[in-house]
């Protein structure tokens, strides 16, 4: 943990004083310290500070409710945060959201695609939303169906897709316009373990090109997958670093049982809340994973 | 410009894939045109009348053909039981009532001047106030025409009547078609853009692209414009079949120039477009929308002029009326089919509208935030 | 028996709970027809004051000043000169500054003295004909007295006694308050009831009831029940704000007034089922029940505008408009003090109607469940 908060305080340092508009510069392309979100007088998100870097997957964890989604909008530029800083790829999330919009891709916890267009007109939508040229949208359109295995259906209403064609294809569209840093909100809720192996092909694949990626979820073989997650508990991340350290620390053999430890509490009463507390504005848990890219 | 574009070719698409929009867009606006235009008639007609004729003469009988002749009255009972035409407006069969009392014949001919009693229904007002109305004119008429027969009475007193000569302009005959179905345009041109676009907005915030597009680049004034430009050429298209029925079906004679009325209701549109936009901000779903949406109408429809006239009301709505943008576009559209008015000289109504438009599709806009949160 | 009606009141209980939770629509289902009241209560009123009129007197003699005068001591115009010619009375319409301009023309007064008539023109703008005729009929009335003033022309050789029965003073407010409850009356059974039920296709909710225990009918009783209530309610509600601030009378019986109205209740719900069975979106379920339960019980049953005015084909059309016999209903109830005895008929007809409405609503509803 140590080494990991060394870390992290190094990749801020470069992330603060370097031009933040030149994200490349440094290797942090989101940071946060104290994020809170409210809703009323219920704190959905308190006090989260994390620092992820370059081509990073970057795994949330957390039960129902945890402020997963909260998290990811407001990064998103969706959700004004009721206090603490976060920049996404050198932008503010308070004054910048355009920046922000221009170099992210999202896909939410929900269907968002149209289910009335087909397949090839909801690409074509949001590759000209994101203001794509007609060759160069013709070229990924076709790179993309033919990825997904779906040139045939090209002209299906995309309500007629099975589930896990239709999770696919919001992912996919997600990445038309190669965005920076990608946002997955449970991408892979209720589809068959086989699509969902495809797609952490793709987000491997995508990591490797350098894209950042974050992706919520509850299934815990996928955190194994990631580079380093995070767990949520009522807002607050109470464990950080890569799925290795993490068994490590809580001497258990897999995430699904450091997250049954960690997330509901039982034991670490003592650890989880202690780490928890501390994440206020110290930089805590929060840092970068030495497994990176 | 190009992501516009993109949107406007979605919603298109969306639009014309829908085959219940696209009766509601283009087939419910004529069938809507055609009740409305003969549902809604300010004329009376037909008026039930039940007839207690206890005399029973001559003059009586006359009195009678000349209501049965004429189709303002329906002569539903004849009786000469006075009871019945009370038993006969409780069951609705008879709506005004002529009680003629024995002895009328007589009294006719040697005078005192005999009584005729007109009984109405007063629970529709203003039904009963027209027929009373017509009544009255047609014994006039036959007093008239009786008296023209027997030269004497009080008419020889050696001095002359001014008699009144009526010219009706811009509607000879009277015709309430004349006066509605214009106003019908309007109501159209209200309805429509208004819940289509508030319906449309509120859809896609409902389903959750909104919130996809929300973290494009597409920006707040695109995202709108993309979506709004296909609701307002829906809406000029709108127009165009609705004019196109207006004056071949109905025989509306178009007296100004249709380039004032396509400039007169891009101005308005500005309006009820707007307030879809508001309605889609204040609203989480698609029910709650439509009953904003309907809300609005109904005010602006009933504050508008458009069937209960401005000038008949009460000082106080009348002053309401003002905060009504659809009472000067109903002004503009009547006066434009009607007497020909140049838009020039309609700038009393156009100012306003112009005004109105411009604060509410600025304030819909600037309501419609990018941001969720 | 027991169980089933546990069931459907716990449907009815949460339906009630989706009512309550919504206060902008209950606001409207309430606010509105309030305000449709008070606007048709007030506005309503078919006298017109104060028409501008022109004057263009090309005669200037004594009896045509006297004539303008006359005009003048009437309360019905507000007079103004006019310009001369024709195209200004023209432009004075265009720029709706007058609305009728009385044209004297020269020889008036010696017309008025050497017999047979002396004629005045009247011109009106007759794009709203209805006022035009209005106004009119207030001219003749200005003439005449003008006439009998003066000792010209024969007065009616009888005497016309007018008694207005229900309504003496003619309030718009006696016509519209019934109007306004038959409204509520479709618009909370039909049109709240099909969004409500496409709504939970749309969310998938209805395949979750579908897959428990509870049946159709069932389905039906506890989403409708709470409408049922909701529909009372509000009538109530504008019932009572008619009788306390319009004075709207309540004449016949409360009894025979709650049957009909139940019955018409459950027509309105029929069609709300009906359309909800045809209807997969909120969207579409809007539409139908604007189109084809809304406007024809605002337009073709009488509410505003009579239907013996109307062309007979629109009329034959207006049977099958529930709302045609229930304005029947309440109006003859409400304002007449009419008795079953009178109103058998539409009494009759709307049972007809609402046993078959009711009976195919069901079934199909029952129908597209099972599937
Ligand atoms: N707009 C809102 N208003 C009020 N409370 C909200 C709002 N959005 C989220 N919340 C609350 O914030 C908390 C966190 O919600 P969030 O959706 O972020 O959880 P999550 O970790 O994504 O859960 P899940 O795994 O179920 O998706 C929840 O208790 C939720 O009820
Ligand atoms: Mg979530």
């Amino acid at each position: 943990m140590d080494e990991t908060r060394m870390t992290g305080t190094a990749g801020r340092e470069a992330g603060g004083e370097n031009d933040p508009r030149t994200g490349r510069a440094m290797d942090t392309v989101v940071r946060t310290r104290g994020l809170t979100r409210r809703f009323g007088s219920f704190t959905a998100v308190d006090g989260v500070s994390l620092d992820v870097g370059r081509g990073e997957i970057f795994g949330f964890l957390g039960a129902n409710g945890a402020g997963k989604t909260t998290m990811i909008r407001m990064l998103c530029g969706l959700l004004m945060p009721s206090g603490g800083e976060a920049t996404v790829a050198g932008f503010d999330v308070y004054r910048e959201s355009e920046g922000i919009k221009r170099n992210i891709g999202y896909m939410s916890q929900r269907f968002s695609l149209y289910e009335d267009l087909t397949i090839e007109e909801n690409i074509e939508f949001y590759g000209g939303i994101y203001g794509l040229k007609m060759d160069e949208i013709r070229v990924r359109r076709d790179a993309l169906l033919e990825m997904l295995g779906l040139q045939a259906e090209a002209r299906k209403l995309t309500r007629d897709l099975p589930l896990g064609f239709k999770q696919r294809l919001a992912l996919g569209t997600a990445l038309l316009h190669d965005p920076k840093i990608v946002f997955l909100d449970e991408p892979t809720s209720g589809v068959d373990p086989r699509v969902r192996r495809a797609f952490w092909d793709v987000i491997h694949e995508e990591s490797k090109k350098g894209k950042t990626v974050f992706v919520s979820t509850h299934f815990m073989e996928e955190a194994e997958y990631c580079h380093r997650v995070s767990i949520m508990r009522d807002g607050k991340v109470i464990a950080l670093g890569s799925p290795g350290e993490l068994k490590r620390e809580y001497g258990r053999s897999t995430i699904q049982d450091v997250f049954i430890e960690v997330a509901s509490g039982r034991t670490a009463a003592g650890g989880g809340e202690a780490r928890a507390g501390g994440s206020g504005d110290s930089a805590g848990p929060a840092g970068k994973g030495g497994e990176g890219s | 410009m190009r992501r516009i574009y993109f949107m406007m070719k979605k919603e298109f698409r969306q639009i014309f894939r829908d085959p219940p929009m696209v009766a509601i867009i283009f087939v419910m606006p004529v069938v809507q045109m055609l009740v409305l235009s003969f549902a809604i008639t300010t004329e009376i007609k037909h008026v039930k009348l039940a007839v207690a004729d206890l005399d029973n003469g001559v003059a009586t009988r006359a009195i009678t053909r000349a209501f049965a002749n004429t189709d303002r009255f329906d002569v539903n009972i004849v009786t000469d039981d006075p009871a019945a035409v009370k038993e006969g407006m409780r069951s609705w069969d008879a709506q005004v009532g002529l009680v003629i009392l024995p002895g009328f014949g007589r009294d006719l001919a040697r005078g005192p001047a005999p009584q005729v009693n007109i009984v109405m229904d007063g629970v529709d007002g203003n039904a009963a106030s027209v027929a009373m109305g017509y009544a009255a004119g047609i014994l006039q008429d036959y007093a008239e025409k009786s008296a023209a027969g027997a030269p004497a009475g009080a008419a020889g007193r050696g001095a002359f009547p001014a008699r009144m000569q009526e010219r009706m302009w811009y509607n000879p005959d009277l015709d309430s078609k004349n006066y509605m179905v214009p106003g019908i345009v309007v109501v159209l041109l209200t309805i429509l853009p208004m819940m289509l676009s508030a319906m449309s907005l509120v859809k896609e915030k409902e389903i959750g692209t909104l919130e996809q597009l929300q973290v494009t680049p597409l920006g707040r004034r695109e995202l709108l414009a993309g979506k709004l430009t296909p609701f307002l050429i829906l809406s000029f298209i709108e127009l165009a079949i609705v004019t196109v029925v207006a004056v071949l079906a109905f025989g509306i004679t178009m007296s100004g120039s249709y380039a004032d009325l396509a400039l007169a209701a891009l101005v308005y549109l500005a309006t009820t477009i707007g307030l879809g936009i508001f309605i889609s901000t204040i609203t989480g779903t698609q029910q709650q929308a439509m009953f904003v949406a309907w809300f609005f109408m109904m005010f602006m429809i009933l504050m508008s002029g458009f069937f209960i006239p401005i000038e008949n009301m009460p000082p106080f709505l009348r002053r309401l009326t003002l905060l009504n943008p659809m009472r000067y576009f109903l002004a503009v559209v009547r006066d434009l089919f009607q007497k020909g008015t140049p838009l020039s000289s309609l700038w009393k109504d156009m100012l306003p509208m112009g005004l109105y438009g411009l604060a509410i599709f600025a304030s819909g806009v600037m309501k419609f935030r990018k941001r969720l949160g | 028996m027991n169980a089933s009606m546990n069931r459907a009141a716990s449907l009815a209980r949460k339906e009630l709970m989706h009512i309550m939770k919504d206060p902008r629509t209950l606001l409207i289902v309430f606010i509105m027809p309030l305000l449709q009241l008070v606007m048709f209560g007030y506005a309503f009123d078919m006298e017109i004051h104060m028409i501008p009129v022109g004057v263009i007197d090309r005669d200037n003699s004594t009896e045509s000043r006297r004539l303008i005068e006359t005009f003048r001591g009437s309360d019905l115009f507000r007079l103004s000169e006019a310009g001369a010619g024709s195209g200004d009375v023209e432009a004075s319409f265009q720029s709706r500054k007058t609305r009728a301009v009385l044209v004297i023309p020269p020889g008036f007064g010696k017309d008025l003295a050497r017999g047979p008539a002396a004629d005045v023109q009247m011109i009106i703008d007759a794009s709203d004909p209805n006022s035009a005729q209005l106004m009119k009929n207030y001219f003749g009335q200005v003439l005449a007295g003008f006439n009998e003033s003066g000792g010209r022309g024969g007065a009616m050789p009888f005497d016309v006694r007018t008694s207005i029965l229900y309504n003496p003073d003619l309030k718009s407010a006696f016509f519209f308050v019934p109007g306004i409850v038959a409204m509520i009356m479709v618009m909370i059974c039909a049109l709240l009831t099909s969004i409500t039920v496409a709504r939970e296709k749309e969310t998938g909710t209805m395949e979750q009831l579908l897959v428990s225990p509870v049946r159709p009918r069932e389905i039906i009783a506890g989403k409708v029940l709470p409408y049922v209530f909701l529909a009372f309610l509000d009538g109530t509600f504008i019932l009572v704000v008619g009788i306390l601030l319009f004075g709207v009378p309540f004449n016949g019986s409360l009894l025979l007034m709650v049957g009909l109205s139940t019955l018409y209740i459950i027509t309105a719900l029929s069609l709300g089922l009906m359309i909800s069975t045809v209807a997969r979106t909120q969207q579409v379920a809007i539409m139908m029940a604007l189109t084809i339960t809304m406007l024809p019980t605002i337009m073709l049953s009488g509410l505003v505008f009579p239907i013996e005015s109307m062309p007979k084909p629109l009329q034959l059309f207006t049977y099958i408009v529930p709302a045609r016999y229930f304005l029947q209903i309440i109006r003859g109830i409400l304002l007449k003090g009419s008795a079953l005895a009178h109103l058998w008929q539409p009494a009759l007809s709307l049972l007809v109607m609402t046993s078959i409405l009711l009976t195919v609503a069901v079934r199909r509803f029952g129908m597209k469940l099972e599937r």
